[in-house]
């Protein structure tokens, strides 16, 4: 018998007790994970795009909460685009809104409607060229004013519509077009029309939210290139002379600020710090509890010569072990769960299923550091027990 | 002048008050036991047996007096867990095997401290001493599938893990019939003369005094007879 298998053994001592707070556990590790996993997947999702689309420079205003509120003049875009060490430009106005889900039965029916992410986009947008047109065709220039749009593949598939249908945003019917994919899932679960036509829609007229470029890169420093063109655009200007309070920003920098995803990063912190504590004191009180029952027991271990630091191994170990095996079911629940929900419509194509390892290893790191929190006052106790009066205790 | 070197186990002179109350549990007890000899101890309840028990085998530490083995002041020694391990083996009354645990998991606990390192070497050993207890055919069976014989053999079987030159026993058939009593008192003689062990037995019961080479009675925390069986009444010592 190996000092691991004794103490397997000892957690099936109390079957029921070991389930439950292995259930526990699970639950506070899955959930942590699955939204560690989310807000990891938030930003992947978006690196991974711009590393595809060879993105140098993301540029928003300057001061904005988040993208969807930054404004950028439209003129801006096509005045940067014409600088000769700007190689390509891809402006977008990304919008987050209403998709009614179904058409008004009589004058008084509201029907549903779930959230969706509004791509529009210029018809020259380097963005078309790396999508993969699954059905359809790509919007074109000459589609400007006839409110045409392509869907994600998610999206196509969460709301059961193809070529030739439309959908209703924002109260506009848009005639689909083509179905596409890319490797964004908020692209892949949203919407993408002309930015002409949705400006128009949503009364922001010569306004994008944020510019992409690809740096023309002809010397052998290509950073010092994209420095001196993330330095041009900052020094623009209006027609006053004052600053437009651009901030050019490298895709990892435009990451690491991005409101949104510090935001959601923030929320997948507080709610692991909750679980954590929720974990914490659950394996405290199994664990105390266990050493209490078994006081006895570790009286008779400390008698026939066990030191208190095997005796600390013991319950850590036990603590340890069910933490382990929280983080298998927690990991496993959150990978399913991610899974679950991007088969509901509503969520669907804000998810994309799945959890990164590294979210998984973390999740169980996590899990362990429950059970040495939690573990360790309990261990505590049984290694002060006196043999004899632990054999006295009844 | 005694010598604690001439014992395996030498108490000189211990004391021992508990900090509840004024009772004297022991009040200058000295004792020695010799390797192989079997020592009884008695007495009524509450006259000091089981807190010898506990001292001699470095659970409790005395207030006063001193303690050897071999020779050695066990007040000096830092590893007490390691020599209670190594040196003494323990058969309580109640047995307190580990319930999850089967018979031969429950031999091996004592060997995590042990010299054994390998894991089949620590259950080929649990296996041999199984077999020397009579229990060899129940080795795979949990302790609530064994009778209370058959539990307080695997409890022995367990005390031997480390192959200790000493075994402590408080009542160790005070939980058993006769019959499974004589079986365990049998098993005491053959270890006592196979593996040259010595046994300090506290026990109220005449038959297992009555098997020992030396018993010594105990009253208000002090000896007050240490004889040959037939002969304890007959030297008791005075003060």
């Amino acid at each position: 018998m190996t000092f691991v298998a004794f103490i397997f053994k000892n957690l099936t001592q109390r079957p029921i007790r070991t389930a439950l707070t292995v259930l526990g556990l699970s639950v506070a590790v899955g959930s942590m994970v699955a939204l560690m996993g989310i807000a990891k997947s938030f930003r992947a999702a978006q690196a991974a795009s711009f590393e595809e689309r060879a993105v140098d420079l993301v540029t928003l205003r300057g001061g904005d909460a988040i993208q969807l509120t930054s404004e950028v003049p439209e003129w801006v875009v096509h005045e940067v685009g014409k600088w000769p060490e700007v190689k390509a430009i891809d402006a977008a106005l990304v919008d987050m809104t209403e998709m009614q889900i179904r058409e008004p039965r009589n004058a008084d029916d509201v029907p549903p409607s779930k959230p969706v992410i509004v791509q529009a986009w210029l018809p020259v947008n380097f963005g078309f060229g790396d999508m993969d047109v699954l059905e359809g065709r790509k919007l074109e220039a000459k589609d400007e004013g006839k409110y045409y749009t392509m869907i994600g593949n998610e999206f196509a598939k969460s709301v059961n519509k193809k070529v030739g249908d439309t959908v209703t945003i924002s109260q506009k019917k848009f005639e689909v077009v083509g179905v596409f994919r890319t490797s964004n899932f908020t692209e892949r679960g949203g919407v993408l029309t002309l930015l002409k036509d949705y400006q128009e829609l949503s009364g922001r007229k010569g306004v994008v939210t944020g510019f992409s470029i690809r740096v023309n890169k002809t010397t052998s420093d290509p950073d010092a290139e994209v420095e001196a063109v993330r330095q041009r655009i900052m020094a623009l200007t209006n027609d006053k002379g004052d600053s437009l309070r651009l901030t050019p920003q490298r895709p990892d920098q435009y990451l690491d600020n991005a409101s949104h995803l510090k935001i959601t990063a923030a929320m997948a912190w507080m709610v692991s710090a909750i679980a954590m504590l929720i974990g914490v004191i659950s394996m405290l009180n199994t664990m105390a509890m266990s050493v209490l029952e078994r006081t006895q027991e570790i009286g008779i271990l400390r008698a026939i010569g066990w030191p208190r630091l095997r005796v600390v191994q013991m319950v850590i170990g036990e603590a340890l072990l069910l933490a382990l095996v929280a983080a298998v079911f927690g990991g496993a629940g959150a990978v399913a769960a991610t899974h679950l929900m991007s088969l509901f419509p509503q969520v669907s194509t804000l998810i994309e299923p799945g959890i990164a390892p590294s979210v998984i290893l973390y999740g169980t790191g996590f899990a362990l550091l429950i059970g040495l929190l939690g573990g360790a006052w309990p261990a505590y106790r049984a290694s002060r027990l006196l043999p004899t009066e632990a054999l006295r205790h009844d | 002048m005694t010598d604690p070197i001439d014992f395996l186990l030498y108490a000189d002179a211990v004391a021992k008050r508990y900090p509840d109350g004024d009772v004297r549990a022991l009040n200058g007890v000295t004792l020695g036991v010799r390797p192989g000899e079997y020592v009884a101890i008695t007495g009524p309840s509450g006259c000091g047996k089981s807190t010898l028990l506990n001292v001699l085998g470095v659970l409790d530490l005395p207030d006063a007096g001193e303690v050897y083995f071999k020779g050695e002041p066990l007040s000096k020694c830092r590893a007490l867990d390691t020599f209670r391990a190594r040196q003494i083996g323990f058969v309580f009354q109640s047995f307190f095997l580990m319930p999850t645990l089967t018979a031969r998991e429950n031999v091996q606990v004592p060997m995590f401290e042990g010299p054994l390192s390998g894991r089949a070497e620590r259950a080929k050993k649990a296996n041999d001493l199984l077999e020397l207890v009579g229990m060899g055919h129940r080795a795979g069976h949990r302790p609530k599938q064994l009778s209370v014989g058959e539990r307080q053999r695997v409890a022995l079987a367990r005390a031997l893990a480390n192959d200790p030159p000493l075994l402590l026993a408080d009542e160790p058939t005070g939980n058993l019939d006769s019959a499974n009593a004589a079986k365990v008192l049998d098993l005491f003689s053959q270890l006592q003369k196979a593996r040259g062990l010595a046994l300090i037995v506290v026990t109220h019961s005449d038959e297992v005094a009555a098997r020992a080479d030396r018993v010594i009675r105990m009253r208000d925390g002090q000896i007050v007879a240490d004889a040959a069986p037939a002969t304890t009444t007959a030297r008791t010592i005075s003060g």
